[in-house]
């Protein structure tokens, strides 16, 4: 580690040399860095939060046991997002989970958790724009991802709740930059489309 | 109350929006040590290919074959060097015959020098010249012996189990 430096000031490129040398704590930083994004990213894709939970760990799993074979030229974000992607979309096509249910995901064990991942009946006592300005609107786009296909959903859930950039997700996801912007594109088109009721 | 229609601009910004403010999912506790669980550490390249031996050679029927080859090895050695030994007794008994008196005399020259350098250097004047009495050496000595004696001991309760860690536990309630 360079002299006066924490591991927390350090960028992905200088951990990964760390955890490379064999130094656990830089094992433990990356893994402290990513685990909410890529847990979130992979919830939202399953919407089952014990199945997320495996998932994630056999992605950090993955990644961790993978460090030799990563390149340092490419981001390691979109490394890990790729690998996160992977698992979420290979899970996803095995058991076709993308499905809804309108009492939420099956291990939705809060309130917080069933609200966010339930279908719920629309109540339109309220005017258009105070109801989308509501916090409901969260819960409301919740559900409108989950109906997205799992590629716009990956596409859209990088994109604009980790704020990623059109070329690192296309390095991510393994896609064009053409056929990224067309998937948000498209998957911000079918939102608005789920959020029609709203607009008036 | 506004019943403004929104646009699909100002929808799409609200999209954006709402997106960017989604909550990000936080995993349970114990996330961190089971997925560490999981991960195997870089090791030193020795430790790995040893530890990559050692697990090699577990594997039941590679453990019986390196026994079996260990076994035979050592019989093949046996037949070879017993009968070897047998036959080169009496060159073998001379040869250690002529090493041991070799590393006698090599003693006896060792201390004959040490005692001529002690007595012409003058040191054994020097010992003899110190006025310590009799009874006063001998009572140096003692302290002397008593004191390692002590170190000694002290050493052994220094360094055997602590008291009390090996105690058997009181039974969970």
């Amino acid at each position: 580690m360079p002299p006066g430096k924490d591991l927390q000031s350090l960028s992905d490129q200088e951990v990964v040399a760390l955890a490379r040398a064999g130094k656990e704590a830089a094992y433990r930083e990356l893994l402290r860095r990513y685990e909410r994004p890529v847990f979130s990213l992979i919830f939202r894709m399953v919407r089952d939060r014990a199945l997320a939970e495996d998932l994630a760990q056999d992605s950090f799993v993955k990644v961790l046991n993978a460090l030799e074979s990563y390149r340092p030229e490419y981001k390691f974000s979109s490394w890990v997002f790729k690998i996160a992607n992977n698992v979420a979309i290979d899970q996803l096509r095995r058991r076709e989970l993308n499905t809804l249910s309108l009492d939420g995901a099956p291990n939705a064990s809060t309130r917080d958790e069933v609200e966010a991942t339930a279908l719920q009946a629309v109540d339109r006592t309220e005017s258009p724009l105070s109801e989308l300005e509501s916090k409901e609107l969260g819960s409301h786009i919740e559900q409108a991802i989950a109906k997205l296909r799992p590629e716009y959903r990956s596409c859209i859930l990088l994109r604009h709740v980790e704020g990623r950039s059109y070329e690192e997700i296309a390095e991510s996801l393994d896609l064009p930059l053409g056929t990224v912007k067309t998937y948000i594109h498209r998957a911000r088109h079918e939102l608005r489309e789920y959020l029609e009721p709203y607009r008036e | 109350m506004s019943h403004k229609q929104l646009t699909d601009q100002e929808l799409d910004a609200l999209v954006v929006r709402s997106l960017s403010r989604l909550p990000a999912y936080a995993p349970s506790r114990g996330f961190e040590a089971a997925v560490m669980a999981r991960v195997m550490l870089p090791q030193p390249r020795p430790v790995a290919l040893y530890r990559r031996a050692v697990a090699w050679a577990a594997e039941p029927r590679r453990a019986v074959a390196l026994a079996g080859s260990y076994a035979a090895l050592a019989l093949i050695a046996l037949g070879v060097v017993v009968p070897w030994l047998v036959s080169h007794s009496p060159q073998i008994s001379f040869a250690l015959d002529w090493a041991l008196g070799r590393s006698l005399a090599l003693v006896h020259q060792t201390s004959a020098a040490f005692a001529g350098w002690t007595l012409s250097s003058g040191i054994a004047q020097r010992v003899q010249s110190l006025p310590v009495s009799a009874p006063a050496a001998l009572a140096a000595g003692s302290l002397i012996a008593a004191a390692y004696a002590g170190c000694a001991v002290g050493l052994h309760y220094l360094l055997r189990t602590p008291r009390g860690l090996d105690a058997t536990l009181p039974a969970q309630a």
